[in-house]
Order: structure tokens, then C-alpha cells, then sequence
């Protein structure tokens, strides 16, 4: 059984909870034992909590590891941006001493030392590296024949990727190599490796995030997939709401709606939940009938 | 939109990141930003990186906040320059000048008062609709963050607005 301190995040307990107890229901049984703590907090978000002001960006990050260093755990992670901002912090205050001094006499005021002594890892990271999809395959239950699943692995799980190493930035191969470890066939599509647009639509600029979102549906829809998946909290209410508000203006897309499914739950669907126990009620976007399946 | 302008010293930006002084403005990056893709003012020959860097001392500086640091035009520069990293420092100018966007600031305030960029209230509205337990706020934690937020100059005089 391999232990982590789970690292929740905001967005995925208050958007996608559903993700959240999946998580904890299902990763114990291919064997990822999951322990909670109340004391982190936001990790803080690399787009906008780092442009506000990096340091303390930073010795938050810092802040969050050591809680997990008290514990001599690893942290797991579901989400993108945590993963982003906990392993960049991670990795820059390891190798770079003067950093690590300056963060920790901040730290030293609330009483916590970062040390530098645990690792920070993606769920997909997990099942990558730590479990092997070869070893995934051979505990899956109700393999997902006949789903043709969009793969989006999105850009903070890619870059920087000297610090991450996960995958191809420009051409990733790892998450669709998942989708076919889970039985569902993995679609490729051109704009795979392009943003969701998350950012445009915080910066305020609605018309260019949906332009962004359309981009990839559009190319989704002819790509012939049934489904998109991710593994990150911002692009999923991108692709779900998102497409969601998009019907209102684009009626043609509506025709093909494209459920999104987070790779919690196309995890959970092959480990043999069903479509409502995995909580496909709280998507915006539902399966328009029996053919895309 | 409205266009926030902000004064600036392009020096700032260049004592923190030298390498964006040997960017030649060969749109190699743009054909990968997601940004100068889909902002309609933004093209391939005034693409949103080059836009930026090619502004003397006044910047629509409110744009800044569109980059999502997703680094394609780190991959993509042959001149190795990181963009990502100066519209992150733009970022800071602009916030603590007092020019981000209206969200930037309550998303702060409101990770200072629970520790969760969403309001508690309403993450767990969410969560017993999905049938789970609500959180609640850890007052312990969100003290220190309050104390690493005065220590590093979020909060405070130089913290914005």
C-alpha cells in the first residue's frame, strides 16, 4: 500500500466533491491509501495568487510541504495548479539554499521549518511512476469497452517540465495512454496540448475563454469521442460549464454535447461504479444517449 | 474592456529577468499561445508577448493577468527567454500598484479570511448537495497565513489596495 497525505486543494472540495470522495473510496483499492489533514491551505494558485505577489506565494507553498514534512509523508494531489505550485516551491527550495534560508526564517515566525525532505506528486504522477499503468490494468474490474475518450491533460501538469518531468509538453502521450489502461479507447485530437482558456476568463475576457473552449469541443466533436477527460479541477469547469453557457449562443454544438469526466471518475467507472455513483447528476453536461457510450 | 494603464519602469521587469532583453520579436511563441490565439487584438504580427515586451513605460497592464503561465512560449523560444516568468512579475507590479483586476483582490481577501479561495459558505452548499461533510474553517491555519501574508508584504502598505 503506498501512503500519501492527500492535498485536497479549494476547487476540487468545493466544485467537484463528488471527485473528492471518489478519491477516497476508490484509490484503496488499487492500492493508494489516502490520510487527511485540516491544516493546509490554498496552495496558492500559480496564475493568480503568484502574480500577486511571488514570495509570499511561495513560503505558502513552503508552508503547506512542511505540514506534510511534520507527518513524513508524501503529498498526492488531484489537481494541476497544486501540483504546479507545491512541486515548483518544492523543487526550487531544495536547490537553492539562500531561498530555502529566507523562507525559513518567515516560517520560523509560525513556529514550521521547511526541510526538504518529502515529495510532491500528481495522482496521474502516482499511477505513472509509483504503480505502473501495466500493474493499473491488471486491478481494473469492469474495463471500459466502447468508450472513446478525449484526453486533456492540461498545460500546469506539462510545464515546467524540467521541474516535472511527466510528459511531452507539446505532444503528451501519458494520459491517453491511462484512457487505454482503463479499457476506453484514447481519441487524439489537434488541439490536445492547447489550453482550456481558464485564465481569459478570469482576466474577464468571457468571448476569448469561449472561443478557447470552442476551439477544442469543436475538435473534440470531429475528432468522433464520446467523452473529454481531465485531471484538473479548472479545465473540467471549463469543458462542463463552460460548454454548458456555450449552448445558449452555439446552439450547433449542442446537438453534440461532449460530457467531461475527471479521471477520478473514469477511474472509478473502470473499478465498476456506475454512472451515478460516480455523481454524473452534478455535471452540467449530461450523456446524451446510449450511442456515445 | 477598459484599459487599466500603469506606469512603469521596463527596468524592474529587466533587473528580475535579463533574458527577455534578447527576445527578437520572431513570433515563434505566439503561434502556441493560447492568449494571442483567441484575444481578437492580438495576432501573429502583434502577438501578446511581443505586445508586452515591445511597450517603452505604459502597458495595458491589465492584460497581463490573461497569461495562464502555461510556459508554451518557453518551450517554443529559440532564444530562451522566459515570458512566463515576466508576465508573472508584471503581475506583481500590477498588483501591488493597485491595477489587477477587482477578482485578484477578493481572492486574496478571501484566502486571508478562511484559508480556501471559495467562501466556506457556499463550498459547503455544494458539499451536502453532493451529499458530503462541510469543512470548517481552521482558525489556526489561517492565523499563520494571515503572518506569512504581513511578513512578505501581501498584506500591509506594499500588499495593493
Amino acid at each position: 500500500m503506498l501512503n500519501y497525505l492527500f492535498f485536497k486543494g479549494c476547487t476540487i472540495p468545493a466544485s467537484l466533491p463528488n471527485v473528492e470522495r471518489l478519491a477516497l473510496e476508490v484509490l484503496p483499492e488499487i492500492g493508494i491509501n489516502l490520510q487527511e489533514s485540516s491544516e493546509f491551505t490554498c496552495c496558492p494558485d500559480p496564475i493568480r495568487l503568484q502574480g500577486a505577489n511571488q514570495y509570499f506565494w511561495m513560503v505558502s507553498a513552503a508552508r503547506n510541504i512542511a505540514i506534510a514534512e511534520e507527518q513524513n509523508m508524501d503529498i498526492m494531489t488531484l489537481c494541476n495548479g497544486c501540483e504546479n505550485t507545491l512541486a515548483i516551491s518544492n523543487y526550487r527550495l531544495k536547490n537553492n539554499v539562500d531561498l530555502k534560508r529566507k523562507v525559513n526564517n518567515v516560517l520560523k515566525e509560525i513556529g514550521r521549518e521547511y526541510k526538504g525532505t518529502i515529495k510532491i506528486r500528481h495522482f496521474l504522477q502516482v499511477l505513472k511512476e509509483d504503480i505502473g499503468l501495466d500493474n493499473l490494468k491488471k486491478m481494473i474490474k469492469t474495463p471500459l469497452v466502447g468508450f472513446k475518450v478525449a484526453g486533456h491533460p492540461g498545460c500546469h501538469l506539462l510545464m515546467p517540465n524540467e521541474i516535472l518531468k511527466f510528459d511531452n509538453p507539446v505532444d503528451p502521450e501519458f494520459y491517453d495512454q491511462f484512457i487505454a489502461a482503463l479499457g476506453a479507447t484514447p481519441i487524439d485530437y489537434l488541439s490536445k496540448a492547447d489550453c482550456c482558456g481558464v485564465s481569459l476568463n478570469l482576466a474577464g475576457d468571457k468571448e476569448a475563454s469561449n472561443r478557447c473552449i470552442e476551439n477544442k469541443l469543436v475538435d473534440v466533436q470531429l475528432s468522433g469521442a464520446g467523452f473529454i477527460s481531465t485531471a484538473c479541477p479548472a479545465c473540467f469547469n471549463q469543458f462542463d460549464f463552460g460548454q454548458f453557457l456555450l449552448f445558449r449562443n452555439n446552439p450547433q454544438l449542442k446537438e453534440k454535447p461532449i460530457p467531461v469526466l475527471y479521471a477520478i471518475e473514469l477511474l472509478a467507472l473502470a473499478m465498476g461504479r456506475s454512472m451515478e455513483e460516480i455523481g454524473l447528476d452534478l455535471h452540467r453536461v449530461k450523456i446524451p444517449s446510449k450511442e456515445g457510450v | 474592456m477598459e484599459v487599466l494603464r500603469l506606469k512603469y519602469e521596463k527596468n524592474e521587469i529587466l533587473k528580475k529577468d535579463k533574458a527577455i532583453e534578447v527576445c527578437f520579436k520572431c513570433s515563434t511563441c505566439s503561434k502556441f499561445c493560447p492568449i494571442t490565439q483567441n484575444v481578437k487584438k492580438y495576432n501573429l504580427e502583434n502577438s501578446f508577448v511581443t505586445h508586452l515586451f515591445e511597450t517603452e513605460k505604459e502597458v495595458a497592464l491589465n492584460d497581463v493577468w490573461m497569461c495562464c503561465a502555461c510556459e508554451k512560449c518557453l518551450i517554443t523560444c529559440p532564444q530562451d527567454t522566459n515570458p512566463t516568468d515576466a508576465f508573472t512579475n508584471l503581475k506583481e507590479i500590477s498588483y501591488r500598484e493597485g491595477h489587477a483586476p477587482e477578482t485578484v483582490y477578493r481572492l486574496v481577501d478571501q484566502l486571508l479570511q478562511e484559508g480556501t479561495v471559495y467562501a466556506l459558505k457556499f463550498t459547503n452548499l455544494a458539499r451536502k448537495r453532493a451529499g458530503m461533510k462541510g469543512i470548517e474553517k481552521n482558525e489556526k491555519s489561517v492565523e499563520e497565513i494571515n503572518k506569512l501574508a504581513e511578513k512578505t508584504g501581501l498584506k500591509g502598505k506594499e500588499g495593493g489596495k
